[in-house]
């Protein structure tokens, strides 16, 4: 086999041809690496100094556009962009204004849109990302025009992220409930985060109550999955919604054999200081709400101490451990029933007691 | 007859290591491309904003059990301690499992972090050794010691898990340094994917380097030939290689010196497997168990949590350590070897676990064999000088393409090493290798595959981290 290959009349020609490729590739790879990172390191050390200055002539100049150069190179566009959003983050009032008008004024919104087009995907999404930060109500319109023709999912998922960050009333809610019925359900988080920007959005705007109502228009609605409402509940959980206290009673009521959804109840309720479900959860026939209840079970039912005391032999381990810890931060009643437990005749109950009295006196 | 069946041998042989040696190049050139594309990707979608928006949500998080096994470790356990304790994340526990250490890890921990009895009752989820007893840091309440018998590293994780009371763990070498901020991207990545249920992250040498704190604050190629040279190789093998099969859906190791895993499908497969190679071993059967149950699962490698740890510093030690990996690599192959060529477990057995049976099981016998049968077919004036003039320097240009290939992976993508003297080093070593310390791999790679039965670990010497103005 190999004579036929050495016996062809220009196989050493090739041979050599590939040697001598490779040695000339790997000589201007070396070369490449060193120009490559003389050239990073020039364009970091510019990207820095325009950040800086940027940063500067936002809170300084009247102006800043006149003071800044207009960027050119992809890097000079970045640079800008973050201490824009920066910024953004930092500052309301008239700062805010003036770095929202720098993003026309230097064409970076412009320059972001025409990537947000780009042919390689995870480039349109890294723009996306970028006008996403900038939270521009003028990107809304093009958010939507992009994800009607936008082909890749994770873009699809990104597109939406920017779009909560810009919701401001009840339609804006039902576009993106729409938009996101249309996607396949991605993470918990996702969804929770999307709600969550909505939230702080309408909270800012004073418009707290249009979530209220769309969370109110979902509970019956069977074409909305049982998970978005509970990263709904979850987004108001995170978010620390004071005014939903009713409808959160409203979902742990409607959804009794659901317990992710219960679970949500129970902490985002908690959260606010409403322990009206607790109680009732303690009694759950599922684990996992029993011992999202006992977790703030010391803050409202220590007179409920013969259940929780009953929670020591649960066949739950988080379950037993978390009700003597619940006992040890109760009255000193429910320290003598944790002492009880840890010298009764049940092991796993008594290995319980033992570890939460321990933990009480550390 | 005899003769002319020899001479067909010879000539097979030749041509079988020709292939060889073909298919291997092919394939590691490869996973340079495919790494290439999914590192930039990567790069471009991981912006700072990402990062700033997940780390200014206190809720975008899971809570985090890290594991630390650790035998014999005094020289390194309180600052190796001290740096995950520092670590940037919402909640977290570390739990160190001090694994019948024969030396003072215990004590040293004891009287470093103010250790105190803890009756905290242990779910028996895996199995393990017997544990002596629970300590909680009077100083630290997030930090939990366990004592036990001696048992192993898998043992002594397993331990751990049965400790641990958060959904996901990290397991880390007692010798080795996370990053600040790799906890955390690494655990994002189970909030963004819920069916993400490993992941790893970049192991990179310490030697060299400087360490101040618990945190590497100068990074530096290590001064040392065998050092510099496993720099070279660790860049290969986790940005080249466990990149590329990450882009092929194969991944088949997540380092057993920094992996994050969800704890329920590790409970659910029993474990970590009393072995040698208890990390691929553990991967094999995650798939396997999701593979077998139709479970939608994900194992991703993602470059950018860094975990800094020591690499040996001799010879003997340098041999000891990929005799053991080598050992692993074939029990972990044997023990799942139903997932060899099966067209159930996809592209993880006809892809991963191939290249493991063929390449590097395999490849260091055909490489023995080309590297004996060049005196023989010369003795016997069968050997054809030029072709083999010509082999040997393709296969060395081909081989310094794909180290200098990996080097730019590094440089381009993350820039560590920042002086060009380092640069130009890796470079020069991306050559050295072929001359001497390849083969000497090899041999030690050989003889694992005969001892491949022995189930020792071996004891590593450790350096201290951090010496007043010195490096590792």
């Amino acid at each position: 086999m190999l004579e036929i290959l050495t016996q062809s009349p220009h196989f050493y020609d090739y041979v050599t041809a590939a040697v001598l490729l490779l040695g000339v590739f790997n000589v201007a790879e070396v070369l490449f690496l060193l120009w490559n990172k003389a050239r990073v390191e020039r364009s970091e050390v510019k990207r820095q100094n325009l950040k800086r200055l940027a940063s500067t002539a936002l809170i300084t100049a009247t102006d800043p556009a006149e003071l800044l150069p207009r960027p050119i190179k992809e890097e000079e566009f970045a640079a800008y962009s973050e201490a824009i959003a920066s910024v953004l983050d930092s500052f309301e009032g008239e700062i805010a204004v003036k770095a929202v008008k720098l993003i026309s004024d230097l064409g970076i919104d412009d320059h972001y849109r025409r990537l947000a087009r780009h042919r390689v995907w995870y480039k349109r999404g890294n723009a996306i990302d970028i006008l996403s930060s900038f939270r521009l109500k003028s990107n809304r319109e093009f958010f939507l025009a992009v994800f009607r023709s936008e082909p890749a999912l994770d873009v699809r998922y990104r597109i939406i992220y920017g779009l909560s960050r810009l919701a401001r009333e009840h339609a804006d809610i039902r576009a993106l409930a729409r938009l996101l019925s249309g996607l396949p359900y991605l993470t918990a988080k996702y969804t929770e985060d999307i709600f969550y920007n909505i939230i702080t959005s309408l909270k800012a705007s004073g418009s707290e109550a249009e979530f209220g109502i769309f969370m109110r228009e979902i509970m019956h609605d069977k074409t909305v999955l049982n998970l978005v409402k509970r990263d709904c509940i979850t987004a108001c959980y995170a978010a620390g919604c004071e005014r939903g206290r009713g409808l959160l009673r409203e979902y742990y009521a409607a959804f009794p054999g659901e317990p992710e959804i219960l679970i949500s109840a129970v902490k985002a309720l908690a959260r606010v200081g409403d322990f009206s479900v607790t109680a009732e959860a303690l009694k759950n026939p599922d684990w996992r709400v029993r011992l999202a209840a006992l977790k703030h079970a010391h803050l409202c039912c220590m007179d409920m101490l013969p259940e929780i005391r009953a929670m020591l032999n649960d066949p739950s381990y988080h379950v037993r451990l978390n009700a003597a810890l619940a006992l040890a931060k109760g009255d000193n009643k429910c320290r003598v029933a944790l002492r009880e437990a840890a010298a009764g005749p049940d092991a796993f109950a008594a290995s319980a007691a033992a570890y939460a009295l321990t933990q009480e006196a550390a | 007859m005899k003769l002319f069946l020899l001479w067909i041998a010879v000539h097979a042989s030749q041509y079988v290591v020709f292939l060889y040696f073909l298919v291997v190049n092919s394939v590691y050139t490869a996973l340079i491309f495919l790494a290439l594309r999914d590192i930039v990707r990567h790069a471009y979608l991981t912006t700072s904003r990402v990062a700033r928006r997940q780390l200014a949500s206190e809720f975008y998080f899971k809570p985090v059990s890290v594991i630390v096994p650790a035998h014999n470790e005094a020289a390194v356990i309180t600052q190796s301690v001290q740096a995950l304790l520092n670590l940037h994340y919402p909640e977290f526990e570390v739990i160190v499992v001090n694994d019948g250490s024969t030396d003072d890890t215990l004590e040293r921990l004891r009287l470093d972090f103010s250790l105190q009895s803890c009756a905290k009752p242990v779910r028996l989820q895996v199995p393990h050794e017997a544990i002596r007893g629970v300590y909680r840091s009077a100083a630290y309440s997030h930090l939990i010691v366990v004592d036990k018998v001696n048992g192993g590293k898998a043992d002594a994780i397993n331990a751990g898990i049965n400790v641990s009371s958060y959904p996901i763990f990290c397991s880390i070498d007692a010798d080795s340094l996370l990053e600040p901020d790799a906890l955390l991207k690494s655990s994002k990545l189970f909030l963004e994917d819920d069916e993400l249920i490993a992941t790893g992250g970049i192991i990179r040498i310490l030697n060299g380097c400087k360490v101040q704190d618990g945190s590497v604050t100068e990074i530096g190629l290590p001064r040392g030939f065998l050092e510099a040279m496993q720099v070279l190789e660790y860049t290969r093998a986790f940005l080249s290689g466990r990149t590329g099969w990450n882009a092929l859906k194969s991944l088949l190791i997540i380092s057993g010196a920094f992996g994050v895993f969800r704890k329920d499908m590790v409970v659910a497969v029993n474990g970590y497997r009393k072995t040698v190679g208890e990390d691929m071993d553990l991967v094999m059967r995650l798939h396997r168990h999701c593979r077998d149950r139709a479970i939608p699962y994900k194992i991703l490698f993602v470059p950018d949590p860094v975990c800094w740890t020591q690499a040996p510093f001799s010879l003997r030690m340098l041999l000891k350590q990929r005799n053991r990996w080598h050992r692993g690599m074939i029990d972990a192959l044997l023990a799942n070897r139903v997932m060899i060529l099966n067209r159930k477990y996809g592209a993880t057995s006809l892809i991963g676990i191939s290249y493991f049976v063929f390449v590097e099981f395999l490849g260091p016998l055909i490489e023995l064999f080309g590297y004996v049968s060049i005196p023989i077919l010369y003795y016997f004036g069968m050997l054809n000088e030029r072709f083999f003039v010509m082999l040997v320097l393709l296969a060395v240009f081909w081989g310094i393409s794909i180290n200098i290939g990996a080097v730019f992976l590094d440089i381009y993508n993350f820039r560590r090493y920042k002086k060009t003297s380092d640069i130009l080093r890796l470079c020069v070593l991306s050559a050295a290798e072929f001359f001497g310390y390849r083969q000497i791999m090899l041999l030690e790679r050989l003889v694992a595959t005969v001892t491949f039965r022995k189930k020792d670990w071996g004891t590593q010497d450790r350096r201290v981290f951090e010496k007043k103005g010195t490096t590792v």
